[in-house]
């Protein structure tokens, strides 16, 4: 028997070989195209499943978050202290007034240490101190104001409340004087004339 | 689409209304005086008012100003639209701490066409309060108050429209007591 035929079917065959060959042939590969039968229903696989779990799981985590947070806004507390600063008159009044409140938002003094509005202006004495009413301050929240920002406007506003008292306060003078300048009666001064 | 001849014919009218805008600014502008000339009076004062805030300050200090607060929404209104707040007040131990220079430096400012003297009181006791404005048609777009006594020289300068009737009624709020001095009561007749 030439195995050579067995490997690389060089040599002479052997005619039992040769015979299962040709019984086996039938059943040799056939290249052909891949033919689907009709009867074949593809059903395609559903992918939206998974993201809709994620998405679900993402809303799940952000209402715990947002429930979480509110809970915890509401357990802080939201109460106010007052400061007083008194502050001396203009001359030429001769009373000692408080100046406008200075409140500190408890909340902002945890995020941002202590806020201080200086009013460098006036001398202070302890016993000018008075009672004033409570003023509540914006959040942040509310004005939109960075921590920064918001410090810089709480100093603007006690800036701008002086500033404004005082062109009040000059001005009602000025007006006071000019009453006070003008002729007292002058229907009565013509009724006695008359 | 608008033809391009359309466009053409509004761009003198866009020209003239930036003009217009840009004028009006200068003059809102226009009504900031120059107090740095007074610095130099700190050194001497017992006590100093210095207050500069500009058209930025006024907007942050504003939002937070409590619409809720009476007192403070009135200041809300009132500083609505203002361009600046410049105070410089200085009180003095003794007489003659400030020169009649330092007094002309801010009053020569103000003698300029566009300000107008409203109040001017002088008195030999109790010194001299002038109110001035400048008016743009018939819209305040400044106000300055130099007030000068013995031992204290106020400068006010309020830039842009501002209310004088709520800004004067604004002393003897805040929680704050009424400043003002009082008027001598009437002799009775015995």
């Amino acid at each position: 028997m030439n195995e050579d035929y067995l490997w690389d079917k060089s040599g002479k065959p052997d005619p039992q070989v040769h015979e299962l060959e040709e019984i086996l042939g039938a059943l040799r590969y056939q290249p052909r195209p891949l033919e689907i039968p009709k009867e074949l229903v593809v059903v395609r696989r559903r992918f939206y499943v998974p993201i809709l779990a994620i998405a679900a799981t993402v809303a799940l985590a952000l209402l715990a978050a947002g429930l979480w947070l509110r809970v915890q806004s509401r357990k802080t507390p939201t109460s106010l202290v007052v400061e007083t600063r008194p502050t001396v008159a203009p001359s030429g009044i001769g009373k000692h007034v408080p100046t406008p409140v200075v409140v500190k938002d408890e909340l902002l003094d945890q995020r941002t240490k202590e806020v201080s509005v200086p009013i460098n202006h006036r001398n202070y004495s302890s016993r000018n101190v008075f009672a004033a009413n409570m003023r509540r301050v914006k959040s942040p929240r509310e004005t939109g104001l960075k921590p920064g920002e918001r410090q810089e406007a709480l100093v603007a506003k006690e800036q701008l409340m002086m500033a404004l008292r005082l062109a009040s306060e000059k001005l009602n003078l000025a007006q006071r004087r000019t009453q006070l300048s003008s002729p007292p009666n002058l229907i009565r001064n013509q009724h006695k004339v008359g | 689409m608008k033809p391009l001849s359309m466009r053409k014919s509004r761009l003198p009218l866009v020209a003239l209304l930036l003009i217009f805008a840009a004028t009006l600014t200068a003059k809102a502008q226009g009504a900031k005086i120059q107090l740095s000339n007074l610095d130099h009076l700190a050194a001497r004062a017992s006590q100093t008012v210095d207050v500069n805030i500009d058209e930025r300050l006024v907007q942050i200090a504003a939002k937070v100003l409590s619409s809720e607060d009476s007192d403070e929404a009135k200041i809300k209104k009132i500083v609505n639209g203002l361009k600046g707040i410049y105070v410089k007040s200085f009180e003095f131990e003794n007489t003659g701490e400030f020169t009649q220079a330092d007094v002309e430096s801010v009053r020569t400012q103000l003698r300029g066409p566009a300000w107008s003297k409203l109040v001017n009181v002088t008195s030999k006791k109790d010194g001299s309060v002038e109110v001035y404005l400048m008016m743009v048609g018939d819209q305040i777009s400044g106000l300055a108050v130099l007030s000068v006594e013995d031992k204290e020289l106020t400068v006010v300068n309020i830039v842009g429209p501002v209310d004088l009737e709520k800004l004067s009624r604004l002393e003897g709020q805040f929680g704050v007591p009424e400043l003002g001095i009082e008027a001598p009561k009437p002799k009775t007749k015995n």
